[in-house]
């Protein structure tokens, strides 16, 4: 409740009515009474020096008074258009867990300093944590361009691709990553998993394997080396590595799907229902669960539960479809639609 | 011996005999492809019109958003075939030169005379030639209602209410106003409200293309119910196809899915779910293709169906279906394993090399005669601006084929860059048919071509099994026998063939059902269960004949 308002506050700053009310502890104010026509009062905020304020907020901030250090933030981001504020009040936002806050704030950094790496790399991570790709994607992008030499930059841009559902772009861009730093497992993971996400089984396998070879107790390498061997048409491997990932995560959404795929073509239902049920509860959002969970259902004569996962399949691919949808408006990169 | 292809080494299966054939027809497109409808012609048909025992051939040939309202700029061509792989021209004398912008093609006796007639999809009317039979044909569309409108694409008969005679269905793409189309790669006029046209309609890969079928609107499908009477009435509403959420129509398959006598219907749409109506027995239909496993793909994606293929391949009894999809996509191949059907895409290892290709005319065949039905597919994208495009995972505008190899475990191997240029030279396929068109039992391709020449590969694989060609004939009216099963037994295999009218990619296969015997010298027996379920049994059948069987 306390995170919820500290959010609140955090984002009713935004009000002018709150400038220059700096709270005198970290406790959480309530916002300023609404007039009747819906605006809070209105007072002339003081002047601020911007280095002396940068300073003062920095200070409130290690002190734990959330709200007076995102104030001086905000005050000092009005009053002298002043990046490095803004990036403050962003970090608070983002910490407060108010990404959409964080996002609208750090969109403005980035209008007065498109070329700055600072504003770039946050504006990306906080799109990433807000599950927003398509804003980090903008961000990465740039960034990739302008330093192409930092992995990490290649591989948060994969992430996003990824997380946007492009993943031909994705993988292109981890393979970027992978030949900046050949051995690093989370870039291999992710690889195999954009290459398991366009059908390219036989692709993804050596990445997982070279992954598992680094950590062979990597829950997520186990379950998508278990998804290649599951396309790739051998269900035993595929078992094994899922059974293998769900003894470490028995909730794990990927390994147990692939165990309801391998059990739905050996048309053991009842067995793949309850595996297909654990992954979306697990992960709701995935429409090739709640598909495959639909027609377990199916099978099983369970007409009820095949149109509810239907009607959930159907929502999850609309979701789906409209992220990458804007993803390629926004990059031009859109297919025809055949 | 599995395959009774002589070694790895053998280089020749198809050859395009085209040119020596005498066939000059060539298909017609704009050739930038600004608009969906200069993408997506090509349909042809393999038919016996003047019932000489020999397979003729009738391509579709279409106009352009230039010339379409000349239907005479574009010119569809019948050729007879004179025996000895010669072909004749006889497209004038016949009649069949201009039906508009030919899209599909089916066949069938519609009136049970004895005698092929064709019908033609267009954008705009269709076209249903009745077959004189002498040699001439006269377009009955409008006086039989079956004339349609719009875009019409796929179209197959049968006989769905087992009245006796021959039904029509027919799939519809994008409501089209040749008046207001969409901008090249931008949109606007005919798009959807709330389909912009902008952005992913209109653009790949950052390269403006033709806009659709995304953000335009699609049409309804129909169908059309015979009276015995020579008319036809609309019943897809009743019957409960009429695809009210208005799908973009185009492959068509009527198979009986679930073995209880009655002709279902398989409809495949482009970039959307595909459509399984099981049949009720009582003149409707249920949408049973999510359940059933064939909407969309293994992991609920919808797909850019194209063309559909139905066969035995495991020998099991059962028709599984493989269709082909848009590039990036595999081409689904769908188990039946009764009453549902199961992606096996990626089991029957077919799917990871379709992946890069945009696939359309398919087929089941077995080119080599050894008991297993192959597979065949003629790609070719539908941008001709994406070779100026970032291509990732995709295949340039012309592709190759694709040709399945069946191991006889269930799974296939893809061949075709073992058998040089007739497979492989890079095109931009369409329509696929099959058929013997030199009866000497080996299967033979024919495949259309946007903008170009067709080609006609004539099978010369060496060392091939034998085989037995089994023609049918019905009782009026439904001569063609559309809907009969044939179950053969030769040695260890038992097979079973199924007669379509409407195969493939908008097209039309021999009606005539191949079976490869592999060395068995005869079919032990065989049946044949009728479109009303009767039965005509045959035993000890030599290999190596066309057999006619006529329904008593």
């Amino acid at each position: 409740m306390r995170r919820r308002l500290v959010v609140a506050i955090v984002a009713g700053l935004a009000a002018p009515a709150l400038a220059g009310q700096a709270p005198a502890s970290g406790q959480a104010r309530p916002a300023a009474p609404a007039r009747p026509g819906g605006q809070p009062r209105a007072a002339a905020p003081a002047k601020l020096e911007l280095q002396p304020g940068l300073k003062r907020a920095k200070e409130e901030l290690t002190q734990g008074q959330i709200v007076e250090a995102a104030q001086l933030y905000r005050q000092l981001a009005d009053q002298h258009q002043s990046v490095q504020a803004l990036l403050g009040l962003a970090r608070i936002q983002s910490g407060v867990g108010d990404a959409r806050g964080a996002l609208s704030v750090l969109e403005r950094a980035r209008q007065l300093a498109p070329n700055s790496e600072e504003v770039l790399g946050a504006q990306a991570r906080v799109a990433l944590a807000a599950r927003s790709p398509v804003i980090a994607t903008r961000a990465l992008e740039a960034l990739a361009r302008m330093v192409p030499s930092v992995m990490e930059n290649q591989y948060l841009l994969g992430v996003a691709l990824m997380q946007a559902g492009d993943m031909p772009s994705g993988a292109m861009a981890l393979e970027e990553a992978r030949k900046l730093e050949p051995n690093r497992a989370l870039t291999l993971v992710a690889l195999g998993f954009a290459y398991n996400g366009q059908k390219l089984y036989a692709e993804a396998r050596p990445h997982l394997l070279r992954a598992l070879e680094i950590d062979g107790t990597d829950v997520e390498a186990l379950a998508a080396l278990a998804e290649s061997e599951d396309g790739l048409g051998e269900p035993e491997a595929a078992e094994l590595h899922a059974k293998r990932a769900l003894a470490r995560d028995p909730n794990h959404a990927i390994a147990n799907l692939v165990m309801g795929l391998v059990r739905m073509k050996q048309q053991r239902y009842e067995e793949a229902r309850e595996a297909l049920e654990r992954a979306v509860k697990t992960d709701p959002t995935s429409a090739k669960a709640q598909y495959q969970l639909s027609l377990a259902c199916a099978r099983l004569g369970d007409e009820a539960g095949q149109k509810e996962h239907l009607d959930l399949y159907t929502k999850a691919q609309k979701e789906n479809a409209e992220r990458l949808r804007d993803l390629q408006g926004a990059a031009g990169t859109g297919r025809g639609g055949m | 011996m599995r395959g009774f292809v002589a070694s790895q080494d053998a280089k020749v299966l198809f050859r395009d005999i085209r040119a020596e054939a005498g066939i000059t027809y060539a298909h017609h497109s704009a050739p930038e492809k600004k608009f969906i409808s200069e993408s997506m012609s090509g349909g042809m048909a393999l038919l016996d019109y003047d019932n000489d025992g020999r397979l003729d051939v009738y391509f579709l040939d279409a106009l352009t958003v230039e010339n379409a309202h000349d239907p005479r700029a574009a010119r569809s061509v019948l050729y007879r075939n004179l025996g000895g792989n010669r072909f004749e021209d006889v497209t004038d004398a016949a009649g069949v030169a201009h039906p508009g912008w030919g899209m599909g093609v089916c066949t069938a006796d519609v009136d049970g005379d004895g005698w092929e007639d064709i019908y033609v999809t267009n954008l705009g009317p269709n076209a249903l030639y009745h077959n004189n039979g002498n040699g001439t044909f006269t377009d009955i569309a409008t006086r039989s209602g079956v004339t349609a409108g719009g875009w019409s694409a796929g179209c197959g008969f049968a006989d769905y209410d087992r009245d006796g005679d021959l039904d029509l269905f027919v799939s519809r793409y994008v409501k089209l106003d040749l008046e207001h189309l969409p901008e090249f790669g931008k949109g606007g006029a005919g798009m959807v409200k709330g389909g912009t046209g902008r952005g992913a309609d209109c653009q790949y890969r950052g390269v403006a293309v033709q806009c659709g079928p995304r953000g335009l609107p699609g049409q309804g499908d129909l169908l059309f119910r015979n009276d015995g009477q020579g008319r036809f009435e609309e019943a897809g509403q009743r019957a409960g196809v009429s695809d009210p959420h208005q799908y973009f129509g185009l492959g068509v398959a009527w198979f009986d899915a679930d073995e209880d006598g009655w002709l279902d219907l398989f409809v495949a749409n482009d970039a959307g779910p595909n459509f399984l109506y099981m049949n009720q027995r009582d003149g409707t239909f249920k949408e049973s293709a999510f359940p059933a496993g064939v909407a969309v793909s293994e992991d609920g994606a919808e797909q850019g169906c194209m063309g559909v293929a139905v066969g035995d391949y495991e020998n099991a009894g059962r028709f599984s279906l493989f269709v082909t999809n848009f590039a990036e996509e595999y081409n689904a191949f769908y188990r039946n394993v009764g009453p549902y059907f199961t992606d096996w895409s990626f089991r029957t290892k077919t799917a990871p090399s379709s992946l890069p290709f945009v696939g359309w005319g398919n087929g089941f065949l077995d080119y080599d005669n050894d008991g297993w039905l192959d597979i065949i597919v003629g790609n070719g994208h539908v941008y001709p601006q994406l070779d100026q495009a970032k291509l990732g995972a995709s295949a340039p505008y012309r592709q190759r084929r694709l040709l399945y190899h069946n191991r006889g475990d269930g799974t296939f191997d893809e061949v075709a860059q073992q058998y040089g240029p007739a497979l492989n030279e890079p095109r931009v396929s369409r329509g696929l048919t099959l058929g013997d068109l030199d009866n000497d039992g080996r299967t033979d391709v024919v495949i259309a071509d946007l903008d170009g020449y067709p080609l006609v590969l004539h099978n010369e694989l060496a060392d091939v099994g034998n085989w037995l060609l089994v023609k049918l004939r019905g009782k009026p009216k439904n001569t063609s026998a559309v809907g009969a099963v044939v179950t053969l037994r030769a040695g260890a295999l038992t097979m079973k063939r199924l007669v379509r009218s409407g195969t493939s990619y908008i097209s039309q296969d021999d009606k005539r059902l191949h079976f490869g015997l592999g060395t068995a010298t005869k079919a032990d027996w065989l049946e044949v269960l009728w479109p009303d379920q009767t039965k005509t049994r045959r035993e000890n059948v030599k290999a190596n004949e066309v057999l006619e069987i006529r329904q008593e």
